[in-house]
């Protein structure tokens, strides 16, 4: 009984230290969602004069001959598996050079912090600015290794400006992927190696054989955190092409934050929020439910 | 404030080590936690605003601070105007905010401030296209009645009617601006034709020149996807006798045979080779440089081109003309209507000060001003025949009858979404990733969509062309 | 490839073959020349950008590029405080980042601890929850965070930006800090209740001193967050006296009259930029602790 009641306290103390915090997530994530739902099915913009009128789906319908929406979409996916790709290739490079150890380590692994740490929107306009079309460095350097006759207008031709932002969006957040990885192989027994190559294997081999297999579930992790990052990416493309040229660069977020903010549609955006949600929960469902399998093949594995 | 509150809370949820007399005892015995934490956090945010409003209120005693946001261009060359207008109006300041030159930024800028609430504004100085959406989303002080009907007899009717919705004004118009065919008069005289009327003319006229080795190119517009193609196309348009989105019944046009005869005119451009390939990436200043540069016959532009044109370094200056975009055989013309106008903001704290800069804005004095220092054109009827302007700009003359009888952009409250579907579909067209049919059709369908006329069951009553309902 | 595998690195060119001593040769030169790629390529974008704030406006509009500046200038940085009200954006980000920070320490602090010590019903419900919001782009929240700014009056309030920045930090400090807790041994705990410590008296007296470590590196991390946070700020606050540095600085391109102020957005980037840098060379190993703690701990 005397047991039983301070367990008891000892609950009810604990949800009184969590409420808070619950209270702001409920109130941050949780209303938002919930709210963009519900709004999803309504007109409410400027032919109704911003007053909410209920039309069910119609809402979804507008959006399946939006062309405007399948072609933001079809940016975002292209943004979000070349960026994330990129991201990987390179930051598994730079995790793997500094899982060595060297002399000034710690400053190298310093300085390649730094692109994660800065505020997106400054090195937005900074890599506006490289790839200026006019007096940009990237086209100047380019020039001078006579790789192209004249400059290329990086921001401004459709055919490059997705791209042009991809790059920018590698420089950032390459890091965050390195560091993770980075801690994965520290994590490697280094025992491991010796036996392997004690066996005759090759570096490279015992790259595939065993760094490869035994870094996959932070690998996983990185990738499933910077999908849903880039996914929703806005504030580097907002800065740097704002969606231009003629919607090239357009994400689902540019377009969602237009919809509402510029043409004040905003049962439209809400429904626009509501498939963005669910595509993204979809697919870390996905992700998770690979990583969870991995796990269970992983311990499977160990316990052999 | 704010800080403090905040800091306060979180002392609160921390320092709960008197579990007699805490913080959350207080709320417990209530029952009502939830509410009661949110009551408190309400009344705690109310404090800080109450705090904050009544010094702005203490603060705001002196003169009158009146907030304006403008691009930055547009507030270098409106300092004259600021200074004379408080000169003669001792107790009134205007504080001119600068924005981006880029138009479309101011609008976002004003949008998100008014949406919010809170907005820092009291004047709101609009391009024509923004007045309907505006007004519409109820932002802007009802003008009808503070206007004496008398005052507004000056201004031309298009002007005007750019600063009407649903009958009522909200925008007094400051400046004008209708878009233009420029031509080579002398080239012309030198082939001995006379300057296009039609649109066949045009291309006629145009090929004469390049294959005479005269002109390198023969018209140049602006084809990039942007507010300026969507321009362009509707002079087009209204020379082909169609239209894009009656405002009455919001019935949409550009399915239409007229629209597809219009933007096949555009494409034809490229095609037959009177105009760059690079057309279609154009905006103004492009085709103005190329013109400028005496390299092309026929120019689509604002008149902002003329002074910079026919300036003493230009290599065409004395030797362009500038009327009408042509037209069909036996229909008429149009220009598309521009321009600026100014409206206050309905949560202004002092609507009588605004309204009384707006009335300076738009005053003669307050518009010659700025039509002698910068080149714009009147919305005063009275300025098109005042000497002193005719002696700076002697072809205003010929401009007056165009701004009367220039077309606006469909003033409906959704302009902005509808136009950035045409200019998405005419981008498409004219670059060769769609057929002109296809394109307006796709355009049709979502400006419908957009309207609600095609999911709106109400609508479907009224008679539709069997063709535009395929999606 | 280089080598890649710690045990060869470790080992120095001991061997007499002189074609193994030159194998290694070629490692170390291949070695030596990715740090050096690593290095310049997360440092050449900042460099450029600090040159370009240095150069006069003549060199920065030099066609073929001026590399080095021939002459330094410290105009742009004079004409960003000029100009705009730079100072105030400074301080506003200052403001608005710490007070988040402090806030989201103070409210995810003690769930942390619960919810690594309290064995509540549902837990880990809550905790599958908390790693799912760290998944959310904050486009999906801005819609309904707009209606609840205009229905509490909060536009043009510092509150506007320092709720959801706290409550965009929560997760993460949630969860790095439950690790933290959870690598505290039992005994502490109960031996200050033995000594008739409640719960609370325990967390605030006792845990408290301990989580200091801890404290400081989620701390870095809301803050760095809260400090780059655009979306928001960008919509919640329209005064110009109130934005926040990432927002008008993004805005300051454009509105010169006849050109993009090229050095002068140079100059706001790198003064907008530099508090970050001073934390990250100062707290690396700490940011790196709480990111990967965050991260792989889930």
């Amino acid at each position: 009984m005397r047991q039983d009641s301070l367990r008891q306290r000892e609950q009810r103390t604990g949800w009184w230290l969590v409420a808070p915090a619950l209270l702001f997530l409920i109130l941050i994530y949780a209303y938002p969602i919930a709210r963009s739902i519900g709004l999803s099915l309504f007109s409410q913009n400027l032919g109704t004069e911003l007053q909410p009128v209920f039309t069910g789906l119609s809402n979804y319908s507008r959006m399946a001959v939006d062309g405007r929406f399948w072609q933001s979409l079809g940016n975002t996916t292209l943004f979000t598996v070349l960026s994330v790709l990129l991201e990987l290739l390179l930051g598994l490079g730079i995790a793997l050079v500094l899982n060595r150890s060297f002399r000034g380590r710690g400053v190298v692994r310093t300085i390649a912090l730094l692109p994660w740490a800065l505020p997106t929107a400054l090195i937005a306009t900074t890599w506006t600015w490289i790839f200026n079309d006019q007096f940009g460095v990237w086209n100047d350097l380019l020039l001078r290794l006579g790789l192209i006759q004249t400059g290329v207008n990086w921001l401004g031709d459709p055919n490059w400006a997705l791209w042009t932002v991809i790059a920018a969006d590698v420089w950032k957040t390459t890091p965050f992927i390195a560091i993770l990885l980075l801690a994965g192989l520290q994590s490697i027994p280094a025992d491991l190696y010796e036996a392997h190559a004690i066996d005759g294997a090759t570096a490279w081999q015992s790259f595939w054989q065993i760094t490869l297999p035994l870094l996959l579930p932070q690998i996983l992790i990185a990738s499933l955190f910077r999908f849903a990052q880039a996914f929703g990416i806005f504030d580097l493309i907002q800065v740097m092409t704002g969606g231009g040229p003629g919607g090239a660069t357009e994400t689902v977020s540019i377009y969602i934050y237009a919809t509402i903010m510029r043409y004040l549609d905003f049962g439209y955006g809400a429904a626009l929020v509501v498939v963005t949600f669910v595509i993204l929960s979809l697919a870390v469902a996905l992700a998770a439910w690979g990583l969870t399998r991995l796990r269970a093949a992983h311990n499977l594995g160990d316990s052999r | 404030m704010a800080p403090i509150a905040i800091a306060d809370t979180g002392f609160c949820i921390m320092g709960l080590d008197r579990p007699r007399h805490g913080f959350l005892n207080w709320i417990k015995p209530q029952g009502l936690s939830w509410f009661n934490q949110r009551l408190r956090f309400i009344g705690l945010m109310l404090c800080c605003l109450g705090i904050v409003v009544s010094a702005r209120l203490v603060w705001s005693q002196q003169p009158i601070h009146l907030t304006m946001l403008t691009s930055a261009l547009d507030a270098a060359q409106g300092k004259s105007l600021v200074a004379a207008f408080e000169a003669e109006n001792p107790g009134i300041k205007i504080d001119v905010i600068e924005g981006p030159n880029a138009s479309n930024l101011i609008e976002d800028l004003y949008t998100s401030a008014f949406l919010l609430g809170g907005s820092p504004y009291d004047l709101v100085m609009m391009d024509v296209v923004w007045l309907p959406k505006f007004a519409a989303a109820g932002w802007l002080l009802d003008l009808t009645d503070r206007i004496p009907a008398a005052d507004l007899a000056d201004f031309m009717a298009a002007d005007l009617a750019g600063g009407r919705y649903n009958g009522r004004l909200y925008r007094l118009p400051v400046r004008s601006d209708v878009q233009l065919l420029y031509y080579r008069q002398d080239w012309l005289q030198q082939v001995g034709i006379q300057p296009p009327e039609t649109f066949a003319d045009l291309v006629a006229a145009a090929q004469l020149l390049q294959s005479a080795g005269i002109a390198r190119w023969g018209y140049v517009w602006q084809g990039r996807q942007f507010e300026g193609l969507a321009a362009v196309f509707v002079d087009i348009l209204a020379g082909h006798g169609g239209f894009w989105v009656n405002p009455d019944n919001l019935e949409v046009g550009l399915d239409r045979s007229e629209a597809i005869q219009a933007l096949q005119f555009l494409r034809n451009t490229i095609g037959v080779g009177i105009s760059p390939p690079g057309v279609t990436n154009y905006q103004h200043e492009d085709a103005r440089r190329l013109f400028q540069g005496g390299e092309v016959a026929f120019m689509h532009n604002w008149p902002y081109a003329y002074p910079l044109s026919n300036a003493a370094d230009s290599p065409v200056q004395g030797k362009f003309n500038i009327r009408l975009m042509v037209h069909e055989p036996g229909l008429a013309s149009a220009a598309c209507l521009g321009g600026w106008g100014i409206g206050i903001a309905k949560t202004t704290a002092h609507p009588e000060a605004a309204l009384k800069a707006a009335q300076f804005y738009a005053s003669p004095a307050g518009q010659k001003r700025s039509i002698l220092d910068n080149g714009y054109l009147p919305t005063r009827r009275s300025l098109y025949a005042d000497p002193e302007v005719l002696a700076r700009y002697p072809y205003f003359a010929n401009l007056m009858p165009v701004v009367e009888n220039a077309v606006l952009r469909p003033p409906i409250a959704q302009y902005a979404q509808a136009s950035d579907i045409l200019q998405r579909y005419l981008s498409a067209a004219i670059t060769d990733r769609m057929t002109p049919e296809a394109a307006l059709q796709a355009a049709a369908t979502e400006t419908r969509a957009l309207l609600g006329r095609s999911t709106n069951p109400l609508s479907a009553a009224e008679p539709i062309d069997p063709v535009q309902e395929v999606s | 490839m280089t080598q890649l595998s710690p045990r060869q690195s470790s080992r120095s060119p001991s061997s007499r073959s002189n074609r193994r001593a030159q194998v290694v040769w070629m490692q170390r030169l291949g070695f030596g020349l990715a740090i050096g790629a690593i290095v310049g390529f997360s440092l050449a974008p900042i460099l450029w950008q600090v040159l370009t704030s240095v150069k006069t406006t003549a060199d920065i509009a030099a066609i073929p590029n001026v590399y080095l500046p021939r002459q330094f200038t410290a105009e742009h940085y004079l004409e960003i405080f000029r100009r705009q009200p730079f100072f105030n954006y400074m301080l506003n980000s200052f403001l608005v980042a710490s007070l988040s920070t402090l806030l989201c320490l103070a409210i995810g602090t003690p769930a942390a601890y619960a919810l690594a010590r309290l064995r509540l019903p549902g837990e880990s419900a809550l905790l599958a929850g908390v790693l799912i919001v760290t998944l959310f782009p904050y486009i999906l929240l801005f819609l309904g965070l707009l209606e609840l700014v205009r229905m509490f009056g909060l536009a043009n309030h510092y509150l506007a930006l320092i709720v959801p920045y706290t409550a965009i930090n929560l997760p993460l400090t949630i969860l790095v800090m439950r690790s933290f807790f959870q690598q505290l041994p039992r005994d502490l705990e109960d031996s200050a209740k033995v000594d008739g410590y409640n719960t609370l008296q325990m967390l605030w007296q006792i845990l408290l001193p301990l989580t200091l470590p801890a404290l400081v590196t989620t701390g870095i991390l809301a803050f760095i967050a809260a400090w780059n946070e655009f979306i928001f700020a960008l919509t919640f606050i329209t005064r110009e006296s109130m934005k926040t540095i990432p927002v008008a600085v993004a805005q300051l391109s454009g509105t010169a009259v006849f050109e993009i102020p090229y050095g002068a957005l140079a100059a706001a980037t790198v003064v907008g930029t530099l508090p970050l840098v001073v934390l990250v060379l100062l707290f690396q190993r700490r940011i790196v602790q709480g990111l990967t703690a965050g991260a792989v701990k889930g």
